[in-house]
């Protein structure tokens, strides 16, 4: 089989699998390293990945759709996580969803035609203090409200 | 040995035996849902909780293991409670269809609600649903009717050797599936409709037959081959409804091979010969049973004649042939057939590491024992008399003229000039010896079809004709 991650990946691992108990506890650090390279994590990727690890592909699949933060579907170039859980959800986090669905036209798990928005639903992100909360790519937006929400994505937009 | 207190009971244990076994030997029942005695403990379902004295918390009878002098409690008001919130939990998404449903009457989640659960619900959200998905020829899953106890994703992987089953998601979003909803690959896949504690994974060839408390079940042997994995006929109205195995921790523990749970089909099929029939220049033609064995006995009068029997036959059938055929005349050949490439028992083996053996009929060892040869080679002789259970592989026959007797459909009854009808497995008792020298009784579920008779009967009928040819 033509390998799908570089080099860069394998080198990656065979520096973290020191660190750890055994080679099945590398799964989330791998499985994070291989949507860092491409995105996504498709079908071949998981089983790349399982080969590597030396489990079952159905394995991988189970532990890859267990965890929101992996994608198993292209996303968007901005992924908005907003969190629906109990503490954002008291502090209005449905009407945020519902707004970034009328805003960006699409439903929660879709991605914009355009390729620019990809709109999920989270659950506890942890930071309940500060409820509500989302994800916006790699950084955490706190204490959202429909303004905020809405200039962050004109703000995307903009930037292009 | 060991001994903790369950409900005030007395109960000795083997250490290392978990709180479930224990007390069902106490004669008290936990209710359980992902625990099966033959796959690994995960304690995720919760339906098992008993009270331990001495530890603040509930705790899972399946993951518990006894430990001495332990006090254990499995009907206070907390075990109670506890049950039932998981009994609610799990019925959350339930379609409590129950009146639609296979499972039902047989269904361990329908016993445990009773049992267990809450007559009322405070529930009125709306619930997940899902297609079904088409696993293959054997299996097709509703997952509206999953509680993701996983029996059959670790069926899979630990006794079928084949990580095919999978949990997709988590939480309300879980899926209980095949990846990308492929086909079931393992030759094992009806014992997950079996392990399935509700009627998630129903089984095809049996789905809207029948209702399973109508169904009257008789405990037999499979004959799919020389592992002789105990099994249960399940039959209503002389109609045989499906094949279920039966525990037997020495031979097949819970499973059995799908060849083995589906080969009832033949016996039932139409193409079966279950009348008397005589070659006619257009083809074969039914007869009297009085004319067929009249032939029969004429033609092993004179010439060389050869018994052929199959190792698909019980240890009565094949002495009583053996001690007819030396009542009949002197100088009868008799030999075995049975699996292509297996005529020993020195030849057999595991076909797969799980269950299924290379010979494919069920009594090679019982024949061998009894000191029967195996055919070598082609049947030749002038006149070849066949007797089979309905699976022994059929050599080729060279002959005169020859006779089938026993269980056998259109085409292969064609190659035969006569045939006389005998029972299947289903229609009758006898002893089979397994590849591993167990002996074992096969029973009787329903009554044979057409005309057929048994072995013994044939053979009667065959020595009072030659009685009375010698008289006359
Ligand atoms: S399909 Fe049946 S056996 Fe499999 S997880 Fe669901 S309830 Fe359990
Ligand atoms: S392994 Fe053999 S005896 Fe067991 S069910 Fe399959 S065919 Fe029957
Ligand atoms: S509930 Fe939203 S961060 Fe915890
Ligand atoms: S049977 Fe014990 S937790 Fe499921």
């Amino acid at each position: 089989m033509e390998k799908l991650l570089s080099q860069k990946f394998y080198q990656a691992m065979n520096e973290l699998e020191p660190r750890y108990p055994n080679k099945k506890a590398l799964i989330l650090p791998a499985l994070h390293q291989a949507q860092a390279e491409c995105g996504w994590l498709p079908p071949e990727v998981l089983a790349e990945v399982a080969a590597y690890i030396g489990v079952h592909e159905a394995q991988i699949r189970e532990v890859a759709s267990f965890y929101t933060m992996y994608n198993l579907k292209p996303v968007g170039k901005n992924h908005l996580r907003i969190c629906t859980n109990v503490a954002c959800c008291l502090r209005g986090a449905d009407d945020l969803m519902s707004y970034a669905e009328r805003k960006l036209g699409i439903a929660c798990g879709e991605t914009t035609p355009d390729g620019m928005f990809t709109l999920s639903e989270e659950e506890c992100l942890g930071a309940c203090t500060t409820a509500p909360v989302m994800m916006a790519n790699d950084d955490y937006v706190e204490n959202l409200d429909i303004n905020g929400l809405n200039d962050w994505i004109e703000r995307a937009k903009n930037d292009r | 040995m060991p001994k903790c207190l369950i409900d005030g009971k007395e109960v000795e244990f083997s250490p290392g035996e978990n709180l479930v076994k224990v007390a069902k030997r106490a004669g008290v029942e936990i209710p359980v849902f992902c625990y099966h005695p033959g796959l690994s403990v995960v304690a995720q379902c919760r339906m098992c909780y008993v009270e331990v004295e001495k530890m603040p918390k509930l705790q899972t009878a399946c993951s518990t293991m006894a430990a001495e002098g332990m006090v254990v409690k499995t009907q206070s008001e907390a075990v109670k409670k506890g049950r039932q919130g998981t009994m609610e939990f799990l019925l959350l998404n339930h379609p409590l269809d129950c009146p639609i449903c296979d499972k039902a009457g047989e269904c361990d989640l329908q016993d445990n609600s009773f049992g267990h659960g809450s007559a009322n619900m405070r529930h009125s959200e709306e619930r997940r649903t899902y297609v079904d998905v088409d696993m293959g020829p054997v299996i097709q899953k509703n997952m509206n009717r999953c509680i993701h106890c996983t029996r059959c994703i670790r069926f899979g992987d630990e006794v079928a050797g084949i990580h095919e089953m999978v949990a997709i998601k988590r939480g309300n979003n879980i899926d209980i599936t095949t990846i990308d909803g492929k086909q079931l690959k393992t030759e094992y896949a009806g014992n997950y409709s079996d392990i399935c504690p509700t009627g998630s994974l129903t089984l095809k060839d049996f789905r809207f037959k029948k209702r399973a408390w109508m169904l009257k079940k008789t405990e037999t042997v499979c004959e799919g081959c020389s592992k002789g994995c105990n099994m249960e006929i399940q039959h209503e109205g002389n109609v045989v409804y499906r094949c279920v195995p039966r525990e037997n921790l020495e031979i097949n523990k819970h499973w059995m091979c799908d060849e083995g749970r589906f080969n009832y089909r033949y016996t039932q099929d139409e193409s079966r010969i279950v009348d008397p029939t005589l070659r006619a220049p257009d083809g074969h033609k039914s007869a009297a049973w009085q004319d067929v064995v009249a032939t029969l006995e004429s033609k092993i009068r004179g010439g060389e004649v050869l018994f052929l029997l199959g190792t698909d036959l019980t240890n009565e059938e094949l002495s009583a042939i053996r001690e007819a055929a030396s009542t009949l005349r002197t100088g009868i050949k008799i030999r075995t057939f049975g699996t292509l490439g297996v005529t020993k028992t020195s030849e057999d083996g595991s076909a797969d590491n799980i269950l299924k053996m290379k010979s494919k009929t069920s009594n090679l060892n019982g024949a061998e024992k009894l000191g029967l040869e195996p055919l070598a080679g082609d049947a030749k002789a002038d006149t070849v008399i066949v007797f089979r259970g309905g699976r022994a592989a059929l050599p080729r026959v060279e002959a005169k003229w020859s006779a089938g007797v026993g269980v056998f459909n259109r085409e292969e009854a064609s190659g035969f000039d006569s045939v006389l009808p005998g029972l299947a497995f289903t229609e009758k008792e006898g002893t089979v010896v397994n590849h591993a020298g167990i002996g074992q009784r096969i029973s009787r579920a329903v009554r044979p079809k057409g005309t057929c008779k048994s072995v013994p009967e044939v053979l009667m009928s065959l020595l009072n004709t030659k009685s009375k040819a010698g008289q006359a």
